[in-house]
């Protein structure tokens, strides 16, 4: 397919991108903050879809890869002068090593993306719920380690003073990088094969496809995309253990699910839609005029709105909003060309 | 009447039209033969008188009543039972336990006794009966399919090639077995790939080729090799 | 950190007595996971809620100053019902989604039942009033084991030898045992689809009624995330036992429960807050050595997710 008529499959998440930064500089200082709040969620739920879109596998362990990039990030810009006191206990290398801003999140998505290698090494082996269960407990591990270890972070007080570096400008531009490797990787032959895997794993390994080396490839980048992801939330507002455990590895999933897993549309659609819904519910809790209705709604209807709606999303429409189609311009059944791509490079 | 009638049946799935326009009648006391090569759209049509493939088109009676949109547990315990292909077996249950699901299709149409059959029909499966059934030879294990059908007490019998992948003498075993089943007065619809034997064996036999009847043969045509060889490459 | 492990504390029968207890309660936990599993391929990641719910039921049934009994009976006519709706209005549209579908589904059903709970009974935690006192410790052969690890250890026994009773002497549980090896086959034999699946659903319900019961009086601290973390171990321990057969699916239930109570009995003081970590480590080297479960002879059906 030529390039020309695939451009919109990247390109209309990075305009859907672009205009809600636009939105979010065109509103109030106050609002600002939940736009950029809402384009982080975007850079982390692309993250995720770059290994369970592209796989078709289950991962509860994401978050614990943006757990990893904000703790990096997070320990790494805090004001030397500020350590003794935010890191007590801290080991005596990280108390003394400071990194700008641009170079944390850097290191954050390098060391996102180790971890999710060393974790996935053994981990990508197992399929099923096996493979549920164990990225499940990675994320209690890493959750557990990070919540309550000084040596590398704040254990229970969470972070403070980490420079809020994360803007509207800062947090449009890493999303823009995510949606951009995103999509360069699910173009390369690496991306390919491991959508041919999720199609047919049976013809894909007779094919001469390694499942378990596309999973790894696929685990890894989406670490470290998460780990950047993490680095952009830490310098957004202070975070603790417990901000990157189970709520957020829910709403992400739900983001992705509401969207449609299979294509990176469907991620930025989810994130964007669930998010707009999410925080207009949270936002409404001091009251909100719509359209001159006044409205008044309580704390945590922000969440049951959510989980109502992804359990009907799930019901009546479970390829999500988008089909986890791409849009692009007319297409065959790209699945089974991609098998025949495959079948022909290796 | 009693007995089983297909009209007209039509079954697809998505794009492929598995069987088209058939119409058969198995009558109590009568085998009726179904032959043809793979994906002639046999196994489709047993599945569709359970009510387990999609019907598009025709009807399907039981004893004059249409069963089309029944769910397979309903068509089971209206009395008909089914050996499906491959046989099925539960092989972490004991063979006694394999008989007893069968009694699931019972319910309280009959009071027949559908397990002293299937014991007397085939003795291994009480000389066997705490055993599980996973460790049964193939023969053995048809067997115990055939007789967990019959533990229903079933008016209809569908046999989906029961004698896949057994020794010939086991073959005489199977096939002797139905021979006493309709004795019994029981209606068998048996689809099969040894064309010429269950011919000889049937009362009627069709040969079915992508879906769509070809010919019907009695019991005498089974020397006329001619007739069936020219059916299936039709 | 990891090797601060070393100095053990001893290994005491208190100890050990709340890891049977502990055991016990997870072991019915699997069960009710493990049933519903058979039959409909469904990972119910939302079973931790019915859980809260119950817990809610006896707190609140103490605070209107409920009789003990009238409380637990609460307590099982709430999850019931809720068992039942969550079947109703989710398992059942969902019954031939893919298993992903289905766990996600389940999440998602958590995550809003949680949330409700908070919305409902806000965020100080609740406790169930005089239940607590089935805390206090009896004395066995000088032995100081509390009452409540006492009961829980008996009533899960009573139950599995009901259940397994259930599963191997009545034709009900041997259609449900066939039913989770291959409805297909089971539905073509006359097997009834629906009364198989009410029949697991409602048995897993009165089980995370049970379950609900003892967790409740063992912590004794009612919040929105009551019973999450531990169904989130006992589903890790279904997993780990084999998630298709009841007996390994009970044995992995039973074996984390145990293993984490032991391990919370035994950790020095300062170590105990890895417990988590300990725990799902095992895990996940046992789910590597043996991916289709401990307790499982060869290969288990297990779905793709």
């Amino acid at each position: 397919m030529s390039v020309a008529r695939r451009l919109p499959e990247v390109l209309v998440p990075a305009l859907l991108v672009v205009a809600t930064a636009l939105l979010g500089l065109a509103v109030s200082n106050y609002l600002e903050g939940y736009f950029v709040n809402t384009l982080v969620k975007v850079a982390i739920v692309v993250g995720l879809y770059v290994f369970i879109g592209n796989s078709g596998v289950l991962s509860f362990g994401q978050i614990s890869f943006v757990a990893v990039g904000a703790w990096t990030a997070g320990v790494l810009t805090v004001p030397r002068a500020d350590k003794p006191i935010a890191f007590p206990g801290i080991a005596h290398f990280l108390a003394t090593t400071n990194v700008g801003n641009s170079a944390s999140l850097a290191l954050a998505a390098v060391v996102g993306g180790v971890f999710a290698f060393a974790v996935g090494l053994p981990l990508m082996r197992l399929s099923g719920l096996a493979a549920g269960i164990a990225t499940f407990a990675v994320l209690e591990i890493t959750n557990n380690v990070l919540g309550y270890e000084g040596l590398i972070g704040p254990a229970l007080n969470g972070f403070s003073s980490v420079p809020p570096t994360t803007g509207i400008w800062q947090a449009t531009i890493g999303c823009l990088i995510c949606i951009a490797v995103a999509y360069a990787y699910q173009r390369t032959r690496f991306g390919r094969m491991l959508r041919a895997t999720r199609e047919d794993p049976a013809a894909a390994a007779a094919a001469g496809i390694s499942i378990h080396r596309q999973r790894l490839v696929a685990f890894t980048l989406a670490g470290a995309l998460a780990g950047f992801a993490g680095g952009l939330y830490v310098h957004l507002q202070p975070l603790a253990a417990n901000d990157l455990f189970l709520d957020l590895t829910f709403i992400t999933l739900a983001m992705l699910v509401v969207g449609g897993s299979g294509s990176l549309l469907g991620a930025v659609v989810g994130a964007l839609a669930v998010n707009g819904i999410y925080t207009f519910f949270t936002a409404a809790v001091n009251t909100v005029d719509v359209f001159g209705w006044h409205l008044h709604v309580r704390a945590g209807t922000a969440e049951i709105v959510l989980g109502v709606l992804m359990v009907l999303v799930l019901i009546l429409r479970p390829s999500g909003l988008t089909g986890g189609r791409e849009l692009s311009l007319p297409r065959r059944r790209r699945a089974l060309a991609d098998l025949e791509k495959a079948r022909a490079t290796t | 009447m009693t007995g089983l009638e297909v009209e007209n049946l039509s079954v697809r799935y998505g794009a492929v039209e598995a069987v088209r326009g058939l119409s058969l009648e198995v009558r109590p006391g009568q085998i009726v033969g179904l032959i043809g090569p793979n994906g002639a759209g046999k196994s489709s049509t047993l599945h569709a008188i359970m009510g387990s493939a999609p019907i598009t088109g025709g009807d399907v009676r039981l004893d004059g009543t249409s069963i089309v949109g029944r769910r397979p547990e309903e068509v089971a315990r209206r009395g008909v039972a089914l050996v499906p292909e491959g046989r099925r077996i539960f092989g972490e249950l004991t063979v006694d336990e394999n008989l007893r699901l069968g009694l699931a299709g019972r319910s309280a149409r009959t009071n027949g006794d559908g397990l002293a059959r299937a014991h007397e029909l085939f003795p291994i499966l009480r000389e066997f009966r705490s055993r599980q059934a996973g460790v049964l030879s193939g023969g053995q294990q048809q067997q115990l399919a055939i007789g967990r059908a019959l533990a229903a007490d079933p008016e209809i019998l569908l046999l989906d090639e029961p004698s896949l992948g057994l020794a010939p003498k086991i073959v005489d075993i199977v096939f002797e077995a139905l021979t006493q089943i309709r004795d019994a007065g029981l209606a068998v619809l048996l689809v099969e790939q040894r064309a010429q034997r269950t011919v000889a064996l049937a009362d009627v036999s069709h040969v079915l080729a992508n879906g769509e009847l070809r010919l019907t043969l009695g019991s005498k045509d089974a020397a006329d090799t001619e007739r069936l060889v020219a059916a299936y490459l039709a | 950190m990891i090797l601060g492990i070393l100095s053990l504390q001893p290994l005491t029968w208190p100890t050990v007595a709340t890891a049977l207890a502990l055991g016990g309660v997870y072991a019915l936990m699997a069960v009710g996971i493990g049933l519903v599993f058979g039959v409909l391929r469904l990972v119910n990641f939302a079973y931790g809620q019915l859980i809260m719910a119950g817990g809610y039921a006896l707190a609140y049934g103490s605070l209107w100053n409920f009789a003990t009994w009238q409380s637990i009976l609460l307590c099982f006519g709430v999850v019931l019902v809720l068992t039942v709706l969550m079947d109703r209005l989710v398992f059942r549209p969902l019954r031939t989604s893919s298993p992903t579908v289905m766990l996600v589904a389940t999440f998602a059903v958590a995550f809003l039942l949680q949330n409700i709970a908070l919305l409902k009974f806000g965020p100080l935690s609740k406790n169930v009033g005089s239940l607590a006192q089935l805390n206090a410790p009896w004395d066995i052969f000088g032995v100081q084991i509390k009452e409540i690890a006492v009961l829980a250890v008996v009533t899960a026994l009573g139950c599995l030898f009901i259940l397994q009773l259930l599963l191997t002497r009545t034709p009900l549980g041997l259609h449900m045992r066939a039913a989770a090896m291959d409805f297909r086959t089971a539905r073509l034999l006359g097997v009834r689809a629906n009364r198989v699946i009410g029949a697991a659903v409602i048995i897993s319900g009165l089980l995370a009624a049970t379950s609900a019961v003892f967790l409740s009086v063992q912590e004794n601290s009612i919040s929105s995330t009551f019973g999450l973390q531990d169904t989130i171990i006992v589903l890790a321990g279904v997993v780990v036992g084999g998630m298709n057969r009841p007996i390994p699916a009970t044995l992995g239930g039973f074996s984390i429960g145990f293993a984490t109570g032991i391990l919370g009995g035994v950790l020095p003081a300062d170590k105990t807050q890895y417990l988590t970590s300990f725990i799902f480590a095992a895990v996940i080297v046992v789910l590597l050595v043996r991916p289709n479960g401990l307790f499982t002879r060869g290969g288990g059906a297990v779905e793709r997710v």
